[in-house]
């Protein structure tokens, strides 16, 4: 497109002003749609946990009485512990891990367009494959136990059968899948920068590390920022992968049991769905909280 | 040479992160006795052509949880693409009232984890008499605000006297809408469209809540009959069919589009 001076960008996001009421009717479909499935729900969940409510019978006012529970059920305690476990094994292990193997593929080397491909495989399959495919991986006598058998001189290990082991290999796996998918933000990221700073600043004689410190991210925080709130956002409530690749859906002996399986549980098979839903207000809360410390955080990080 | 240190540690984390789906692929085609072998067979040594597949077909309805996955995936992706690209076109091009809190309106919902919504969104279907229904199934996760927010995003760089051309050829809005702006958009709708049919197919805790009868059930969940049979052996050989066969649409998707694949991925960051 020919450039006639600024005046077509500008327009270009000037609204256009007359047939307004068109405009009310475009939104109103999703608006309306967000309305029912997405504000009602969340005050309903609201008022549900206010109530003792099982799945046929609509319940009766308890006040606070199901978060008044909380305290004293073992099962929530586990639960909030597990959780908070998970979300610190897949946070910082992956803001680290992706932001390296960003700068590895943000470099020049040979055959790096296919090998940055064969590292991205992981984020392809649906969760539910990840948990499956690392289940068989993970069998004792599986490959997982036949590669560190060579380091460890062990057989076979118990990596889901185990109170210790199993929640980290939640983790691992967690992290083997995420690490791909926030390198991809990091790479989108980093090629916004614009090379002359990164220049001026080696021919200032900064080391490549201090360089990347002090000049580049600084100018990653908007990623910086994303990477973080999304991966503690997910890690909060995960369910997939304690449903599907532990023992019995949590266990061995609840250890991989977190709120996300909690709720579920309390929900669908206890049919409690008045104190389901506080704890589901509970978590939602703590994502909230933690997601405000980061964008404070990230402000004050200028 | 440096540049052949990053291809040496490239190469090893390539490998090592390649590696379970490389497992997972070549598993489908091995005999069942194989997968478990120490040392770990890189390829089968019993080619096994289809049988692994028939084996998952006969133990479960797999056939049919890839039917519906495929029902589910196409009228979510369809309709949040239209809508989705119909209200980001009428936030970024229109003045109405309420407009700024209509717009934070949907923003917002965006921060609403989907486990604070399970519990009442359950309730909610099922008082709609949707429970165990392709609607109760489809309906909730038929739109979803980021596609309305990167769609107004694209929209509002739309050139203003493009669309005064159509009125002056006397289309209406809506016409206009269908006939100029849709087709302006087709590459954020395709980035769009990716990421959407992404999210709805490995979409887990909702179908798994939301539907009982087994024939309506979705390939994720339906992959679970695999890995926790307690009454039978595990066949893993079945999982892995099954579960390469689960992974193969997104693998076809990124194969064919990867550079509108990465984009969709990536667009929170370069947008946001």
């Amino acid at each position: 497109m020919a450039l006639a001076g600024p005046a077509p960008v500008a327009s270009g996001r000037r609204r256009l002003m007359r047939p307004h009421w068109w405009g009310l009717i475009f939104v109103l479909p999703a608006v309306l749609f967000f309305a029912a499935f997405s504000v009602f729900p969340v005050l309903y969940g609201l008022w549900l946990s206010l109530t003792r409510t099982s799945l046929l019978n609509p319940g009766h006012f308890v006040g606070l009485g199901n978060y008044a529970a909380m305290p004293r059920d073992p099962l929530f305690g586990t639960a909030l512990a597990n959780t908070l476990e998970f979300v610190l094994g897949s946070t910082v292990p992956v803001w680290i891990g992706s932001l390296l193997a960003a700068l590895l593929f943000n470099q020049k080397f040979p055959a790096r367009e296919f090998l940055k491909t064969l590292f991205f495989l992981p984020v392809l399959p649906p969760l539910a494959v990840v948990a499956v495919v690392w289940k068989v991986l993970l069998n004792p006598s599986g490959a997982m136990s036949w590669l560190t058998g060579w380091i460890v001189g062990k057989e076979q290990i118990a990596w889901l059968y185990d109170t210790t082991l199993a929640p980290i290999m939640m983790i691992v796996v967690h992290d083997w899948a995420a690490i791909p998918f926030y390198m991809m933000i990091w790479l989108a990221g980093l090629a916004t920068l614009s090379p002359e700073l990164s220049e001026a600043a080696s021919l200032d004689g900064a080391g490549a590390l201090r360089g990347f410190w002090y000049v580049e991210l600084p100018q990653l925080r908007g990623t910086t920022l994303l990477v973080c709130s999304l991966s503690t956002i997910g890690a909060f409530q995960t369910f997939v992968l304690q449903y599907v690749l532990s023992q019995d859906h949590g266990g061995p002996v609840n250890s991989t049991l977190v709120l996300g399986l909690l709720i579920f549980k309390e929900g669908f098979q206890f049919f409690r769905m008045g104190y389901a839903a506080a704890i589901s207000v509970v978590l939602f809360l703590m994502i909230l909280l933690v997601t405000l410390i980061q964008i404070r955080l990230g402000r004050h990080g200028a | 040479m440096l540049r052949w240190v990053w291809f040496a540690i490239a190469l090893v984390l390539a490998c090592v992160f390649a590696f379970p789906l490389w497992f997972m692929v070549t598993s489908a085609f091995k005999a069942e006795s194989e997968i478990m072998a120490v040392p770990i067979h890189w390829l089968p040594h019993h080619f096994q052509w289809l049988g692994q597949f028939r084996l998952a077909w006969r133990q479960s309805p797999v056939g049919r949880y890839l039917l519906n996955s495929f029902i589910v995936a196409f009228v979510q992706v369809a309709v949040t693409v239209f809508f989705g690209a119909l209200a980001g076109f009428g936030f970024a091009k229109y003045r109405f009232p309420l407009h700024r809190f209509l717009f934070f309106f949907v923003i917002s919902t965006m921060m609403i984890p989907f486990q604070i919504l399970i519990i009442p969104l359950f309730m909610e279907v099922h008082a709609l008499g949707w429970g165990n229904s392709y609607a109760g199934l489809i309906v909730p996760g038929m739109m979803n605000a980021f596609g309305v927010f990167m769609m107004r995003q694209y929209a509002a760089d739309l050139p203003n006297e493009l669309l005064e051309a159509g009125r002056v050829d006397g289309a209406g809005e809506f016409h206009m809408f269908l006939r100029i702006v849709l087709p302006l958009l087709v590459p954020a709708l395709t980035s769009l469209g990716i990421l959407v049919f992404i999210w709805s197919w490995g979409a887990f805790l909702w179908p798994l809540v939301v539907v009982q009868d087994r024939h309506l059930q979705v390939l994720a969940v339906g992959l679970t009959d695999f890995s926790q049979s307690y009454s039978r052996p595990p066949e893993w050989g079945a999982a892995m069919a099954a579960s390469t066969l689960a992974t193969l649409p997104i693998a076809v998707l990124f194969a064919f589009f990867q550079k509108y694949f990465v984009r969709g991925l990536t667009a929170a960051a370069v947008k946001g």
